[in-house]
């Protein structure tokens, strides 16, 4: 019950961030900015705290101990939360752009509180034992290492969403307060690039380490299921991406498309294609 | 040749290949396959029989094996091939120099350079007390002492002279590593795919069962152990003890657990499931209060203190009704257990009714046709049944699995080079100047603009600092404003 109510509390906190982050985005005053970042410090705080507990629950039964409690849905959204606020905190703090956050910050929020509303569904936060495919240290590795991937295109995402925002205020013979606030649209194309440059990586060694573990628990590296050919198609698209911004010099309007086009298929890889696999399926309980 | 060739080269003709390749492969997740639910791919040609051929005939029930799709692979795999062996060897960082021994060459180099170096995106220019051969040297010492790896000087030290420097010139390698780590890893398919297998055997507990893919090689399972999460039916561990004989001749032992097989000269056997197939060695019918009789599967039974025998024949492990009002099981796992029992008085069938052992209160009758009728207030209850279990025993021999984990590794190697190390060049002229020198200097990075902007303002400020600006030079941390400045 601490575990959910830390957690919920991390919603609020996370909320009221998100919050600040669109008054900043009106608003000339740098106060609002640093109160989203002081709420998502205190959102992070509380969110740890809940999986401590989590992981102290978690642990109690003898064969998930030392397993990361991602699992379940509610797991894995609340691993996604807590992600994707200290991915936009770390960019955040190197490029000061809390003007961002109204366009990051609402995957967070989502991700949170579709987590609490799943806890609700299902009377509980889902901690139950592992079934014997997911008792491997790999638990540890091959979804995080994904999940993290998922983040940092979230926040390529909104970085791309703004982009197209200020592209518009650009060529709009009335830009508003909006278009003076927001980055320049170079410094956006280059941090949406830069951000999936940096996630790219990471997801295809995500998807190597599932092929990893696949041979070591059923002994084939590609199984064509659901949710490693998902997880393929979005390596792809991002990969297409890539070489159209590097090789073919797309800038602007139809990279950032390309680029959101990736995260829908993240989007889908995660939520969508658990109703599909057979052997990922363990997000929607099969 | 060449002209053969541009097609494949082309970034658009294998981005829209790739993109062809996305949207096959989500076609298949959408359909299903015959490797994986040939059962459902039948109710979808009963269902939508029209599209059911279309599809058919394009292979979509199939689609990771048809020949089509092999072929945009492999197709892939020599683009790539194509792509990179075009552009070997890869740009080396560095702005070719002409030879020494031509001073004309050289003067034509250094009025090319100095025009390419007003052309990169981040540009500094700064006048200097200190004399060409002095200020070449302290920018070679910041140079060098920043990490770069630095060309030969080319020009005469005393008058008009240039350098080209990189930094993590091994990221001009990341590109090809990544892209030949494709190569091995579809290499490696494609040898799994000519010479490997994966068998699917289930085997009885205390049973053995012969590899169709491996001639005289027969796996036994001596023990099958399942154990649950108390209180439920979810199974926290299953283990088979296994032995593998070739001829009769036995190969090798283990314990096999998921995620922990054995593995016999390459072939790999792995517990990948386990399962009910309806057989049990008995079952406990509760026939009274506190009064329980174990029987034997099809083994009649007399029911003490009555005529009456008791025969339990069928079982089915995982209990539902078919549309038609039949018993059937909805998985092969024991989730819902239920066994039929018959009952004779001097060998005449009176009554055969079905028990349930997770739901004691609900039974039903069948009738002569196989129908199943509600039987309320069942006189018995199912106590236990004491099912043999069959232990999914997946054998897998993939002899391209070495070339996939190489390939692997060379992919994240190539991706860190590729994206996380950040190739930088610097381009250094340096002409005499009245009282001194003037010094143009460019710079250029593969990736990190932002940052590498910074570190640029600082080299530029640090040198100034060192050769000591001329009059008509700005102040440090002015000399760099992301673009061109003039400094004259």
């Amino acid at each position: 019950m601490m575990e959910l109510n830390l957690f919920r509390l991390a919603a609020v906190f996370y909320t009221a961030g998100t919050a600040f982050a669109f008054v900043y985005l009106y608003a000339r005053e740098d106060k609002w900015s640093r109160w989203m970042r002081w709420c998502l410090y205190a959102g992070a705080a509380a969110h740890v705290a809940s999986f401590g507990f989590r992981l102290q629950a978690f642990w109690a039964i003898p064969e998930n101990r030392f397993f990361l409690p991602i699992n379940s849905f509610f797991g894995a959204l609340s691993f996604l939360a807590l992600a994707t606020a200290v991915v936009f905190v770390i960019v955040e703090g190197r490029h000061q752009l809390g003007i961002l956050g109204a366009f990051v910050l609402p995957w967070a929020l989502a991700a949170s509180w579709g987590a609490v509303w799943r806890a609700s569904q299902m009377g509980n936060t889902e901690i139950h034992g592992l079934v014997p495919a997911l008792q491997s240290y790999w638990i540890n590795i091959h979804p995080a290492v994904l999940m993290v991937s998922y983040c940092i295109f979230g926040n390529a995402f909104g970085v791309g969403l703004a982009l197209l925002i200020q592209e518009r205020q650009v060529k709009s013979k009335r830009p508003s307060e909006l278009c003076y606030r927001l980055p320049a649209i170079e410094d956006l194309d280059s941090l949406n690039y830069r951000l999936i440059a940096f996630g790219f990586p990471i997801l295809t060694v995500g998807i190597i380490m599932g092929g990893i573990w696949a041979y070591g628990a059923w002994g084939r590296f590609w199984g064509w299921d659901a949710k490693e050919t998902w997880a393929l198609i979005t390596a792809l698209v991002y990969a297409a991406y890539l070489h159209m911004r590097i090789v073919a010099g797309w800038r602007g309007r139809k990279a950032v498309y390309m680029s959101m086009f990736g995260f829908t298929c993240v989007v889908f890889t995660f939520i969508g294609v658990n109703f599909l696999s057979e052997l990922h399926g363990y997000l929607s309980n099969r | 040749m060449a002209q053969s060739l541009r097609i494949f080269r082309s970034v658009k003709f294998n981005v829209g290949l790739v993109l062809a390749i996305v949207a096959a492969s989500a076609i298949g997740t959408f359909l299903p396959q015959l490797s994986e639910t040939p059962e459902k791919v039948d109710l979808f040609l009963h269902g939508n029989p029209f599209w059911g051929k279309i599809f058919q005939a394009l292979g979509f029930f199939d689609i990771y094996h048809t020949k089509w799709f092999m072929g945009m692979l492999g197709l892939i795999a020599f683009d790539i091939v194509v792509c990179k062996l075009w552009k070997l060897p890869p740009d080396n960082g560095l702005t070719a120099l002409p030879p020494e021994f031509d001073p004309k060459a050289i003067e034509a180099k250094l009025d090319t350079m100095e025009a390419a170096i007003r052309q990169k995106g981040m540009v500094a220019e700064f006048s200097c007390r200190a004399a060409p051969a002095e200020a070449m040297s302290a920018v070679k010492r910041m140079i060098v002492g920043s990490g770069y790896h630095l060309e030969p000087v080319v020009g005469d030290a005393e008058e008009r002279s240039a350098l080209v420097a990189t930094r993590h010139r091994v990221q001009r390698w990341g590109s090809y590593v990544a892209h030949v780590a494709l190569v091995v890893i579809l290499a490696g398919g494609l040898i799994k795919a000519a010479f490997g297998f994966v068998e699917m055997v289930p085997v009885l507990e205390g049973r053995s069962r012969e590899l169709q893919n491996k001639r005289g090689w027969e796996v036994f399972v001596d023990k099958f152990t399942v154990k649950y999460y108390d209180g439920t039916r979810n199974p926290k561990l299953f283990s088979s003890q296994i032995r593998v004989t070739e001829n009769g001749k036995q190969l090798a032992e283990k314990l096999i657990t998921v995620n922990d097989p054995l593995d016999v000269s390459g072939t790999r056997f792995y517990q990948a499931s386990w399962g009910a197939g309806g057989m049990f060695r008995e079952v406990i019918l509760e026939v009274g209060e506190g009064k329980f009789l174990p029987i034997p599967q099809r083994k009649p039974t007399l029911i003490p203190g009555t005529p009456i025998k008791v025969t339990a024949d069928v079982m089915m492990p995982n209990f539902t009704l078919t549309p038609d009002g039949r018993a059937d099981t909805a998985s092969l796992d024991l989730k819902n257990p239920a066994v039929r029992f018959r009952f004779d008085v001097g060998g005449k069938l009176t009554r055969s009714l079905w028990l349930l052992q997770f739901n004691p209160t609900v039974a039903f009758s069948e009738t002569q046709d196989g129908v199943l009728v509600h039987a309320p207030d069942p006189p018995m209850k199912l106590a236990d049944v004491e099912p043999i279990l069959f232990s999914g025993i997946q054998v897998a021999y993939d002899p391209g699995y070495p070339l996939v984990a190489a390939g692997s590794i060379a992919w994240l190697l190539g991706t860190v080079l590729l994206f996380y190390m950040h190739r930088r060049r610097l381009w250094v002229l340096i002409n005499p100047a009245e009282g001194g020198s003037r010094v143009l200097i460019g710079a250029w990075s593969s990736r990190g603009d932002v940052g590498f902007k910074k570190e640029f303002g600082a080299y530029v400020d640090r040198l100034k600092a060192g050769i000591g600006p001329a009059g008509s030079s700005s102040g440090p941390g002015a000399a760099f404003a992301g673009n061109l400045e003039a400094q004259s």
